[in-house]
């Protein structure tokens, strides 16, 4: 417990190390997060575009979709702020040479890079996020509670915290090879299911992004609660959360210590 | 177990360490790229040939060799970074790759040019943050930091962002923060690498100076034998992944370097006189109009002698001797000049 402690601070020690070298930055650091925002902008013209033909899908009003998609920006905007650096694994770390600085350390390897991360334009996704869930909740008459408000919070922590364990099983393809961050990509780009409600797509991916890659449980079932239609489901994240990071944390020492006996 | 009994165990001790590497075999050419694509060819590499060594507590020792050695491999799984094929490491009573963290409270590392420190933030921030990590106690670190800077001369870096760093004051705030935590054992792979002659120096000194009052072992790697000279009292020396010396500094000059080369200026000297002396105890290594160098082992011949022959040839005007340094001894094994 003590060591977890001492972990946890200082994982924020790291954290606020990396937030300062970006400070430094400034512009670099405006000029992302404003890219950003107009990326997602355009998704969110996709999706009205859709909204141009239908007045719902699958039983879901323009407005309710993007309140869901409010909520999946709010997450993905706290994964990058996170767990960023986990795509550098093996184009910047072990391929500098780095990692091995990264081992010497009297840490976990993983606390000292994920508190490496510096995506902090990221806070242009969790603006925007937060900005299109109250807009979305106002315009929908659901009452922002300080309970509602609690809920949005933890949820999109959880959120995070289920994709960034998602990321960090599939970042121990740096362990093999150089171009980790683009198999990493690859699955985390799957969140871009959750822009829409799980009902439109086959039992395949709904199985999916349920069971397999449970990215319904970023921004789908927090967003049924909100709207009072699904209550229970989303209590269930938490549990998925902790699951899937205790095989996150397996999966990687199990790949690290493969990667150490092959050598580089 | 008693105090004692713990300080007559050596702080390393390494048995039959073995290293293998897998590495693809490439093929020429662009089918031959293909052809690995699909089905690679892997051939097998050994690094560390059965490597036996034992260190105390305290002892500074030079790790020398050539590039290839296995002078790289064996530090990395003295530190833990890499797993042995086969054999055992005892790092202060642990195994280090078992328990890597456990490990990494106890040592300090320095690797070439990588920095350990944050590259975008002032020197005293990434100290800061070594503190947090090594759980460093409030007092302690502030005698240390007093130190280190009074030693290193770090009072104007401090507060300067790493990366504005010239090379030399880099490699002495990447110094300072290796022994910041009162490491028991420290790896040195290149610290002096690139650096000028003051800053090298400031850099042995301080390393000597750390050693004896915390009597914190130093494992030196370098290609820079000055820095061994200077440092260390111990060699051990690598070949193709074998230890082919190990024992004192003083006795390696004495065993391997009792060849002395001499200039000696001779008037009138009569010409080629290399030929006609082939068959002597000393070899003359440069012949020139008036003056020869020779080079001979005090085991084998005298000076005395030497100058009674060449008297013969010319009159002797003067005589320079020189010892031979461990560069010149070390050029020799690796041109490979039998040893043992």
């Amino acid at each position: 417990m003590k060591n977890i402690i001492h972990n946890m601070q200082l994982y924020f020690s790291f954290f606020e190390a990396s937030l300062k070298e970006v400070l430094i930055y400034r512009l670099d650091c405006i000029a992302g997060m404003i890219s950003q925002i107009v990326t997602q902008l355009v998704s969110i013209i996709f999706v009205w575009i859709t909204y141009q033909n239908t007045d719902n899908l699958a039983g879901w009003t323009f407005k309710q979709s993007l309140l869901l998609y409010g909520i999946m920006l709010t997450s993905i905007g706290l994964v990058d702020l996170c767990f960023d650096s986990l795509y550098d694994i093996g184009p910047k770390y072990i391929r500098e040479g780095t990692f091995d600085k990264i081992l010497l350390r009297p840490v976990h390897p993983l606390i000292s890079i994920i508190g490496e991360s510096k995506a902090f334009t990221a806070f242009g996704y969790l603006g925007l996020g937060l900005f299109i869930t109250i807009s979305m909740l106002a315009k929908l008459a659901i009452p922002i509670t300080f309970v509602l408000i609690l809920k949005i919070i933890f949820f999109s922590i959880i959120g995070a915290a289920i994709i960034g364990a998602i990321i960090t099983i599939f970042s121990i393809s740096s362990f093999w090879t150089y171009k980790s961050n683009e198999i990493i990509w690859t699955f985390f780009r799957m969140y871009t299911f959750t822009q829409y409600p799980i009902e439109i797509y086959n039992g395949f991916i709904k199985f999916l992004i349920t069971c397999i890659l449970p990215f319904a449980f970023v921004a789908y079932y927090p967003t049924m609660n909100y709207l009072g239609i699904d209550k229970y489901m989303t209590w269930l994240s938490p549990i998925i959360a902790i699951i899937l990071w205790i095989i996150a944390v397996n999966v990687w020492n199990w790949a690290l210590k493969k990667y150490r006996s092959t050598g580089n | 177990m008693g105090q004692k009994e713990e300080s007559n165990m050596p702080i390393i001790e390494v048995k039959n360490l073995i290293k293998k590497y897998k590495t693809i075999e490439k093929e020429a050419g662009m089918i031959g790229y293909f052809k690995n694509l699909i089905h690679p060819k892997y051939k097998e590499y050994t690094a560390v040939k059965g490597i036996n060594m034992q260190i105390e507590q305290g002892e500074l020792v030079g790790y020398i060799g050539e590039n290839g050695a296995g002078k790289s491999t064996t530090i990395k799984m003295l530190t833990g970074l890499l797993t042995p094929t086969s054999g055992q490491v005892i790092v202060d009573g642990l195994v280090p790759y078992e328990k890597r963290i456990e490990n990494n409270k106890k040592i300090g590392a320095v690797f070439g040019q990588k920095t350990q420190l944050w590259w975008d933030l002032p020197v005293i921030e990434s100290f800061r943050l070594i503190k947090k990590m090594y759980k460093i106690p409030e007092g302690e670190y502030r005698k240390n930091l007093k130190k280190f800077t009074q030693l290193l001369q770090l009072e104007d870096l401090l507060e300067k962002q790493v990366k504005n760093l010239s090379l030399g004051q880099k490699m002495r705030c990447e110094i300072a923060a290796t022994f910041l935590h009162n490491p028991k054992i420290v790896y040195l792979d290149e610290p002096t690498i690139g650096l000028d002659v003051l800053v090298k120096d400031n850099i042995r000194k301080f390393i000597k100076e750390i050693n004896k009052e915390k009597n914190t072992t130093v494992i030196l790697t370098t290609h820079d034998l000055k820095d061994i000279e200077d440092v260390c009292d111990r060699i051990i020396l690598l070949d193709k992944g074998q230890i082919i010396y190990d024992g004192e500094k003083q006795k390696f000059k004495d065993t391997f370097g009792n060849s002395v080369t001499a200039e000696i200026i001779l008037e009138n000297k009569q010409p080629n006189i290399t030929q006609k002396l082939y068959d002597e105890d000393f070899e003359i290594i440069e012949e020139n109009e008036n003056n020869i160098k020779i080079k001979f082992s005090h085991d084998k011949t005298t000076i005395v002698k030497i100058v009674e022959i060449l008297s013969k040839y010319g009159n002797i005007e003067d005589i320079h001797m020189k010892e031979a340094e461990l560069e010149d001894i070390l050029k020799e094994i690796y041109r490979g000049v039998k040893i043992c």
